[in-house]
């Protein structure tokens, strides 16, 4: 009995997207990485193809962190110390695409300037051949003192320059369009405010597939599920035919997973949360899966192990 | 606990120091409530509005909040009455109180109101007088005056069933005989179809063919402005207006502060009497003009928000503040004068009229009536912005109405300079797209004070479409001006030079005006959205939008739709009503029939609470952009921004 | 074709009685748009509306019920695609297989320790919700179901051929398991066992095809309680496959596959969580996992909750301290609400200030600190808890408790519900926290 598969058909595309630049494009990356361009809800292929499947990001810093899991720092041992080292280690782990976030303060406890920064950034990209994202330390002026001569000193990288925010993203934008860059745009789980930054960008004049967006997340257990609908609905705005809604999405389940406790600390938690190492992983894999299921182009991730298992689910989802 | 001396200086006169004796930790509000010394306190003593600053001149005391007050104040040793305590003996210094403006805009819209087609006292009215002559008693009939008085109403009026209050009872003896057993009754008929025995309210003796005029008031009570009509019930005809500060607004600018005012110990009360005050105030001014005498008002009817109403009649309101927001009564029944404190005739009937919630209360069904939406098969769109802001959509067939909080921010309150559309108030602005310069138009002419509602309206739409502001409302500081500056609270934008104002001080607006300003319209809007997606109509087909309450009088459609206020529809369907609730009380005192429109109102509007799911928090977050997340929603804006 | 309350009303009697427990006909009808209240609660609706409105009411996925003990698993009843558009219903049921060639000992052991895992989640016990008991030896299926049953009282899905299916359901009594599978070769025969014992039935098939022609098959044959296995294969497969039944259903109405479905997730090295977690998100019924363990049951336990919450509820943040920027025990605490975008606006202005700060959040019911306030979530009882429960008094040695500025009515009564507290009042705007920071405190 043949059953008529009722197929969805969309007049809406999420805007391709390629990041980082080869020799030949003006910058100096080994290859490049392309993303975007669905026009279905994520992986459904008996709708259409994947054009470009998710990509998983590592995230290193510019020194080691003091405040991460000690999982973490086991894992990644010595290089933590270099980002140089941390991002051919992150290369070598699986990494599409190095995430490099700055830090308020130099390893020695002094405010960073912009010198370091962009000592830093040459560094990673001199270490290693994948298309860089850069977050600011995150306080408005220092993210625009640090992202602008960063900006100038790898024009024609095609790196992302983050973080946007509404508050925050006319110096940011200017510079990335002035140097060839990429933007990303962070808002806090909410659709409008996810579409209302993209139209302050765009109103500036930055090109459509030259805009990231990361809705944010929360992590499994601590809010996955805000995240996880605002996904959906972005990604269904944007098939409709919602231009404002119709960029990549970034999230960073790494960044969040390592906050919770159950993935930061084996100690003085109760025994009905099993063991550490694979909880953790999982608490940091399931989070990062699920949310590649509403719809995210790039998950930023931190473990080694998570990365290698998220990949392998990419790589299922996209067997029909 | 040890007792302090608290000793109060006015500012203001140069009287005698007022002392009292308090204990350790008393609230220096407190203190001066106590002791008779008047501090202002609009926020209801919530430490909100900074208006109750004392400066201690001698002794200690501790301060829970230092909002609104430098460091440099601070170590002056100002300090805001309803935040600190008493530690030590003291010496308070109270600045002169602040006059509220009282200035009040008059009411345009009255003088086109029209008497009722077809207005006839002796039918329309549930107000009758009726003329008696009874058998006078002998030896042989002992019948007493009460029995022989409703003999007289039975057989010569039709009416089986009479009752009166203890007031009128006291005078029926003398009021017979002085008029030997012809008498002239004042009644009231209303409800007398279900069971209702017909009330006496005044018994003269004799029948004289000119009897004293019969005066009746309608009454709207706002959370700012009280508002009474003086009506001739004979012949229906508006003999004097009346508006004044609602007597509560020191006690707290909004209907929450009042709430939280009336549950602190005798705040109820005083609320009570503080209304009834300016009830009485405005009746005896009213009177005044029109040349009567309050003894002679034998009617009121009355509309308010749900709150203004449990106030008035003493009722704690408490419960209308949390959740599900539930009044203690929506259709109250009547009352005398007497029973409420007011200074008309003791026996006067006061008439409250219905509301549907704890936020949509009479105030809204007696606009409703009288704006005529109830009786147009015209989908109509219906708002009264106050200090809330109020929807109905709806037709003949069904209503629906919701609340949203929009809060003070367009009668300029929540905005640093911002003011009450009074004389000094910027009320107009134009800026220039490439030089950015403001053009500005001032309330009497003179130099600006500050910007009121209209103003600010216009303020935000000009600064949206000359670029200075981004969609988001984020002034563009990389602009070639000198007017945006980055200030302490983010970008601003000067509006007036300090040697262009009265005040000696920049006229600015900062951008947590803005948000104030953006969550302000965002709500009213929201309010409109969830309203019909809710009943599944799409909102731009609304045939008219009616605008009630002061708010809509000198508001410019054009500039209130392009920062997304309104809704982007031809400018023809708007109409401005101006107040729709007084002149609904108008409507239902004179007309019975009226009346019971306004109950059916009231039992068949729909109420909508916004807070109990997240459909308007939706709409609400798509609405705070300028003009709206969703540009499509205001073709006429997008047409404009896309101008070159 | 979804109506819109205007159109429901005009089907109802408009007569605003009451009855239903909504004020006017047009409230009742909205709801009735929302799905959230059933038409049986109008007691005068005509019967041409009934019928009318019936139609955009019935549930499009069959619920199904597996029982044992006092408890019971449902599955179905859904009727949206995406959580937003309303709500996800009936979670999942998480089930561990047990196979019976393990042998009675082994099985107790594995039982026993499943059965008794709970874990907490905000304040939640959370609980594995059965097992599949699966005949892998057909001698040693009575004895595995004896050794099962000693140790759990919760639901269980039997799997086995039709022999085994029916020794088994002899040895149960007074519940009422899902049977696995009815399959083309043996579809007669479970059906029989399912009527007869009133049980639910999983079908198995090849494609969607082969599942309809089943379904249809066993409704003639009288089994309308059954339960679709999509089978196994690549995560993209399964996918397209649960997305296609769920369409079907509920955009189509096609009741064939109106019905839920089961998953088996046996992947190894890890994988087994993402399959199960895939299926969590994307509409399966039951979720049978090949193993226990608390680190793969406890994030998927906590998936499953996170995905089935009520999305129309405003979104919040967890009530809780967070520290930010690694503050100290003299740090100050500053308190606000769980509402989200307060709680992004305060934690991004305290963290641009650089400065160390312990950020009490309060359960406000998700509400803004006005709001919260004005509807009372967010009172000086509210906040003397939270300061309580969380145990920051531990953390801190200078006890200064700051309260957003537009609650500093409150900063009295929570000085007397704090003794050692110093209450400060910081301001109304976020955006001020940091110039409050630095010269305030």
């Amino acid at each position: 009995m043949p059953i008529e598969i009722p197929k969805d058909k969309w007049p809406g595309t999420i805007h391709t997207v390629t990041l980082g630049a080869t020799n030949g494009e003006g910058g100096t990356r080994s290859k490049t990485v392309t993303f975007g361009g669905e026009t279905t809800m994520p992986f459904l292929q008996f709708e259409a193809p994947v054009p470009h499947k998710p990509v998983v990001a590592i995230e290193i810093k510019d020194h080691k962190p003091e405040d991460w899991s000690l999982l973490l720092a086991e894992v990644w041992g010595a290089a933590m110390t270099d980002p140089a080292e941390w991002a051919k280690a992150a290369e070598n782990a699986g990494a599409d695409i190095i995430v490099l976030a700055l830090s308020v303060n130099d390893e020695n406890g002094n405010p960073t300037t912009p010198e370091k920064a962009v000592g830093t950034v040459k560094k990673v990209l001199g270490a290693c051949g994948l298309p860089l994202i850069v977050f600011g330390p995150g306080q408005v002026d220092l993210d625009n003192e640090l992202l602008v001569p960063i900006s100038e000193a790898t024009k024609g990288e095609r790196i992302v320059l983050g973080i946007c925010e509404d508050k925050n993203y006319r110096t940011i934008v200017a510079t990335a369009m002035a140097n060839g860059h990429l933007v990303t745009a962070r808002t806090p789980m909410d659709v409008n405010l996810s579409k209302q930054l993209n139209i302050l960008i765009t109103d500036m004049g930055m090109p459509a597939d030259r805009i990231l967006m990361d809705p944010t997340t929360g992590a499994l257990g601590y809010g996955i599920e805000y995240g996880y609908s605002v996904m959906e609905r972005l990604r269904l705005a944007a098939l409709q035919g919602d231009t404002m809604t119709q960029f990549p999405m970034i999230v960073t389940p790494g960044f969040e997973a390592w906050k919770t406790k159950e993935a930061k600390v084996g100690e003085g938690v109760p025994g009905s949360w099993g063991d550490w190492k694979e909880r953790s992983i999982n608490w940091e894999t399931l989070t990062a899966v699920s949310l590649i299921q509403t719809g995210a182009d790039i998950v930023v991730l931190r473990h080694p192990e998570s990365v290698k298992r998220v990949k392998y689910a990419i790589e299922e989802l996209l067997m029909a | 606990m040890t007792d302090h001396k608290i000793v109060f200086k006015q500012g203001d006169n140069n009287g005698e120091p007022i002392a009292i004796n308090l204990p350790t930790g008393t609230l220096l509000s407190e203190a001066a409530k106590q002791a008779g010394v008047e501090v202002g306190q609009p926020c209801g003593g919530q430490g909100r509005c900074g208006r109750c600053v004392v400066q201690v001149t001698q002794g200690s005391i501790r301060r829970r909040s230092v909002l609104r007050l430098t460091s440099e104040d601070v170590s002056k040793g100002f300090a805001l009455a309803c935040q600190s305590v008493v530690e030590t003996d003291v010496e308070i210094l109270v600045p002169a109180q602040e006059k509220i403006e009282r200035r009040l805009t008059t009411d345009r819209s009255v003088a086109d109101v029209q008497i009722p087609a077809g207005y006839d006292f002796s039918w329309s009215q549930s107000i009758r007088v009726v003329h008696l002559n009874l058998t006078p008693p002998s030896m042989e009939d002992q019948t007493d005056d009460w029995s022989r008085l409703q003999t007289a109403f039975r057989i010569q009026a039709g009416y089986n069933r009479v009752s009166c209050s203890i007031f009128v009872l006291k005078s029926i003896g003398i009021a017979l005989r002085n008029g030997n057993w012809s008498v002239t009754a004042i009644v009231d008929v209303s409800d007398q179809e279900s069971g209702i025995p017909v009330k006496l309210i005044s018994l003269k003796p004799g029948i004289s063919g000119e009897v004293e005029p019969l005066w009746s008031l309608a009454i709207d009570i706002g959370t700012t402005t009280v508002t009474v009509w003086l009506v001739d019930l004979t012949s229906g005809e508006i003999k004097a207006r009346a508006s004044e500060y609602n007597g509560q607004i020191a006690r707290g600018e909004d209907v929450i502060s009042r709430i939280v005012y009336a549950g602190k110990e005798s705040g109820g009360e005083e609320l009570q009497i503080k209304v009834v005050e300016t009830i009485n105030k405005l009746v005896v001014s009213a009177c005044k003009r029109a040349g009567a005498t309050p003894d002679h008002v034998y009617k009121a009817v009355i509309a308010g928000n749900s709150t203004m109403i449990h106030l008035l009649l003493g009722i704690p309101p408490s419960s209308i503040r949390f959740s599900p927001f539930i009044t203690t009564i929506n259709h109250p029944p009547r009352f005398t004068a007497q029973e409420l404190g007011f200074n008309f005739h003791p026996d006067a009937v006061i008439d409250c009229l219905p509301g549907i919630a704890s936020y949509v209360g009479a105030d809204i069904t007696s606009g409703v009536l009288s704006s005529g939406m109830y009786a147009t098969d015209k989908l109509t769109l219906f708002l009264d912005v106050g200090t809330n802001g109020e929807i109905v959509l709806g037709n003949q067939d069904w209503l629906v109405g919701c609340a949203c909080s929009a809060g003070p921010a367009f009668e300029g309150a929540g905005v640093v300079d911002g003011m009450r559309a009074t004389e000094g108030a910027i009320e107009e602005v134009w800026v220039n797209s490439e030089t950015f310069e403001p053009t500005i138009r001032v309330i009497g002419g003179g130099k600006p004070k500050g910007i009121c509602g209209s103003g600010l309206i216009s303020l935000l739409a000009e600064l949206f479409l000359a670029g200075v502001l981004d969609k988001a409302g984020n002034v563009n500081t990389t602009l070639d001006s000198p007017r945006v500056r980055e200030g302490d609270r983010g970008g601003e934008y000067i509006l007036a030079w300090k040697n262009e104002t009265a005040t000696g001080k920049d006229i600015t607006i900062t951008r947590v005006d803005i948000d104030n300003l953006l969550r302000a319209k965002a709500a009213i809007y929201a309010g409109f959205s969830v309203l019909s997606e809710q009943v599944g109509v799409i909102l731009e087909d609304a045939e008219q939008i009616l605008i009630g309450g002061s708010f809509g009088k000198y508001i410019n459609v054009e500039k209130a739709i392009q920062i997304g206020l309104l809704p982007d529809v031809p400018w023809e369907r708007f109409q401005f009503l101006g107040n729709t609730s007084v002149l609904g009380t108008y409507y239902a005192l004179l007309d019975s029939e009226a009346r019971q429109k306004i109950k059916d109102i009231a039992s068949n509007m729909t109420y909508i609470e916004l807070s109990a799911d997240n459909t308007f928090y939706e709409a609400f977050m798509s609405a705070m952009f300028l003009p709206h997340t969703d540009l499509n929603r205001f073709p006429t804006v997008k047409a404009a921004l896309n101008r070159p | 074709m979804a109506l819109s309350g205007i159109q429901i009303y005009k089907l109802l009697p408009q007569t605003n009685c009451k009855e239903c427990g909504f004020p006017t006909c047009l409230a009742f009808a909205m709801k009735l748009a929302a799905k959230q209240v059933e038409l049986s609660a109008c007691p005068y609706v005509s019967e041409g509306s009934k019928t009318q409105l019936a139609e955009s009411s019935a549930p499009p996925i069959r619920l199904i019920s597996v029982k044992a003990g006092g408890l019971e698993v449902k599955a179905g009843n859904e009727t949206v695609m995406f959580r937003h558009e309303k709500t996800f219903f009936n979670r999942p049921g998480l089930f561990v297989r047990v196979k019976s060639s393990l042998g009675v000992e082994a099985i107790k052991d594995l039982v026993t320790k499943a059965d008794a895992y709970k874990v907490n989640y905000v304040g939640m016990d959370l609980v594995v919700d059965g097992f599949a008991v699966e005949a892998d030896e057909e001698a040693t299926f009575t004895e595995a179901i004896k050794a099962v049953r000693s140790a759990t009282k919760r639901p269980l899905i039997l799997i086995g051929n039709e022999f085994a299916i029916k020794s088994g359901l002899d040895n149960l009594s007074g519940e009422n398991p899902l049977v696995y599978a009815a399959n083309e070769a043996n579809w007669e025969a479970m059906a029989d066992i399912a009527k007869k014992y009133s049980t639910s039935l999983v079908v198995a098939g090849e494609s969607l095809d082969d599942l309809a022609g089943l379904t249809e098959k066993l409704k003639v044959k009288g089994c309308e309680d059954l339960v679709l296995d999509l089978g196994l294969g690549h995560l993209g497969n399964r996918l397209a496959k649960s997305t296609q039944i769920r369409r079907l259903a509920i955009k189509k109405n096609f009741r064939t596959l109106g019905f839920p479905s089961i998953t088996f997730a046996n992947g190894h090295d890890g994988q087994d969580a993402i399959e199960a977690a895939q299926a969590i998100g994307k509409y399966s019924g039951f979720i049978v996992l090949d193993r226990f363990a608390p680190d793969l049951f406890y994030p998927l336990l906590v998936l499953r909750q996170n995905i089935y919450t009520d999305p129309q509820k405003p979104i919040q943040v967890q009530p809780g301290i967070y520290e930010i920027n690694s503050p100290k025990a003299d740090s100050p605490v500053l308190v606000t609400t769980n509402f989200s975008i307060t709680y992004f606006s305060v934690a991004n202005e305290v963290e641009g200030s650089g400065l160390p700060v312990w950020l009490l959040v309060t359960d406000a019911e998700g509400m803004s600190v006005l709001t919260a306030w004005a509807a009372g979530k967010f009172d000086s009882e509210r906040i003397a808890k939270s300061v309580k429960e969380f145990g920051i008094s531990d953390k801190v040695t200078k006890k200064q408790l700051v309260l957003p500025g537009h609650v500093a009515v409150l900063s009295g009564e929570v000085e007397e519900e704090l003794p050692g507290w110093e209450i400060r009042v910081g301001p109304r705007e976020a955006v001020d926290i940091p110039s409050f920071l630095k010269h305030a405190l």
